[in-house]
């Protein structure tokens, strides 16, 4: 089977992120990781590869810091990659993100399936994988929890509220998001980190696949959120917060 | 006059909270645009319409057997025959699960622009600006779209219910659903387990930052056992099999309001807010002084839970 596995590099979110006027983040002081999502979408795709043969390819829009997580990937067991790697694409929305990942795919060829993270950490839109899908023309499914196949027959699980799970049957080839838990992504071993410092990784301009969308939304500004209710943060060390907690928690409170 | 379309989601024949937020929202956006409020139905008969018709005054059903489930290909073009046969400007979407299933494909099908994940909106010239939660909820972003129509998703609880009250009109539309791609075999219950800590008067529940499972038990678990109540876990804590599924809290879990509920090593997604926020009293213990956690705590602790907890411990 033939995979594509949709990867971004996001900030980690542990971060403390600084703005820049208004408009992007201070990345001097980011470390960048795989979308976790991904992770899970990348891990799913070596198991069917385990199984039944193919190939793992990873496809990741993104400037040139990404390539560092793309050989993450690579060093789990993905085979190869392309790194479209385009200012024009970065400068770009969701929508432009999925016409570049779907010419990119198409220039693999026989692609059977195509897996990606619910949603990406930083932009928290969950809208690509569905957009990838209408535009490939195949079905989709999100929230992915459990996936099973056989031949081109997948039975997935879409998470729903409250630990509800939708079993549903569909047919490759298809676009599935993936949801975190659905598995157990593996780490890299030293072998195989070696390995993927050797692994093809085709770096391309949107022109080089003829993907050419405009953005269909507009970012206007990014802000810190101001909430109108902060918690009373106690202060002092270890031994003084506890104290002061439990003594709130009790006459304060009165919860405990 | 052109419309703002809220999207009614339903589930076991009864409309989701969710629905009556959009209803709110299709309201308030349609008067700061001068255009009119509605609503659109996919189900497999019209029962439910007039339902959604005591929110808001005019609604469009799609009634059709092929909508008796729900599937995205189905409301994709169920939304899709409203929105041109009706003057659509806008379609509200809840970003529940189904929602996000179908909205950026409902975007695509009306060659709109979407804005996902949004808690705000006003209008700034006759243009929709939304805002949205990014960066794990850290940061917030303004988006606008700049088609002529726009789709929109927006988080739980981003508007109040809207009352019921009303008598509005109810339009059959029809469409022809065809092609459905995906078939859905049932609904099963995945966190079916003895526990049920919606019912615990006191929750300590651990997140990422409890490290390990050792560790989740050596401080979570034995908290809650002095504190007389239940341990519980956000989602990276249940996905990573430290615990059971049946103790996850949030969206994709169980919704708790305890009298006391202890947040340690939990960021705060919105996801995992949406579960607990009800909540009498809570407390918030986490490294990172930025955490959204704290935003919604009425005491906080800026420190390592670690080194907190049996501190606490000692002083029960």
């Amino acid at each position: 089977m033939k995979i594509a596995v949709c990867l971004k590099q996001v900030p980690d979110m542990e971060s403390k992120f600084k703005i820049v006027e208004d408009k992007k983040i201070d990345e001097s002081q980011i470390a960048f990781k795989i979308n976790d999502f991904d992770n899970y979408a990348v891990e799913a795709a070596l198991q069917l590869k385990e199984k039944f043969g193919g190939e793992v390819v990873i496809v990741t829009c993104g400037p040139e810091r990404a390539a560092k997580d793309i050989r993450q990937a690579f060093a789990m067991g993905a085979d190869w990659g392309i790194h479209v790697m385009d200012p024009a694409v970065e400068a770009g929305d969701n929508f432009v993100v999925a016409s570049t990942l779907q010419k990119a795919i198409e220039s693999i060829g026989g692609v059977e399936l195509v897996l990606t993270g619910v949603q990406a950490e930083d932009d928290q839109a969950a809208v690509t994988g569905v957009m990838l899908a209408d535009l490939m023309g195949w079905p989709h499914c999100t929230n992915v929890k459990k996936l099973e196949v056989n031949g081109t027959a997948l039975t997935v699980n879409r998470e729903l509220e409250g630990g509800l799970n939708e079993v549903l049957e569909m047919s490759a080839p298809a676009v599935l998001t993936v949801q975190s838990g659905i598995n157990e992504p593996r780490y890299p071993t030293l072998p195989g980190i070696m390995k993927a410092k050797k692994k093809r990784l085709d770096v391309k301009k949107a022109a080089d696949i003829g993907a050419s969308a405009a953005s269909k939304t507009d970012f206007i500004k990014m802000f810190f959120p101001v909430s109108d209710h902060k918690a009373e943060i106690l202060q002092g060390d270890a031994a003084t917060v506890a104290a002061k907690l439990v003594e709130k928690l009790k006459n304060e409170a009165k919860v405990i | 006059m052109a419309k703002i379309l809220a999207i009614a989601e339903h589930r076991n024949g009864k409309l989701t909270d969710a629905t009556l937020e959009l209803c709110k929202a299709a309201k308030a956006l349609a008067s700061a645009l001068g255009a009119e409020p509605a609503a659109a139905i996919m189900a497999k008969d019209d029962a439910l319409a007039k339902e959604v018709a005591k929110y808001i005054p005019t609604v469009f059903c799609v009634a059709d057997g092929a909508l008796e489930g729900y599937t995205a290909d189905g409301y994709t073009q169920a939304i899709k025959a409203v929105v041109e046969s009706q003057d659509v400007k806008g379609v509200l979407i809840p970003h529940s699960y189904d929602g996000v299933d179908y909205a950026a494909k409902v975007a695509m099908a009306i060659g709109a622009g979407i804005v996902s994940n949004c808690n705000k909106a006003r209008v700034d010239g006759g243009k929709v600006i939304f805002t949205r939660n990014t960066y794990n909820g850290k940061i917030q972003e303004e988006k606008s779209v700049n088609t002529d129509k726009f789709v929109a998703t927006f988080e739980k609880g981003a508007y109040d219910m809207e009352a019921a009250g009303g008598a509005g009109a109810v339009t059959a539309v029809s469409a022809s659903i065809a092609n459905v791609r995906t078939k859905s075999k049932g609904i099963i219950e995945t966190m079916a387990g003895a526990v049920d800590i919606s019912q615990a008067k006191v929750i300590v529940s651990g997140g990422r930052g409890c490290k390990d499972a050792d560790k989740y038990k050596e401080f979570i678990v034995s908290l809650a056992q002095k504190l007389g109540g239940e341990y519980a876990a956000s989602r990276p804590v249940v996905d990573s099999g430290w615990t059971d599924a049946a103790r996850q809290v949030g969206q994709s879990g169980k919704t708790v309001a305890p009298d006391l509920y202890l947040a340690c090593g939990i960021s705060g997604a919105i996801q995992h807010v949406a579960g607990m926020k009800g909540s009498k009293c809570i407390v918030a213990i986490n490294k990172d002084p930025e955490a959204p956690i704290f935003n919604i705590a009425m005491y906080g602790i800026v420190g390592d839970l670690f080194e907190v907890i049996p501190q606490i411990k000692e002083k029960l």
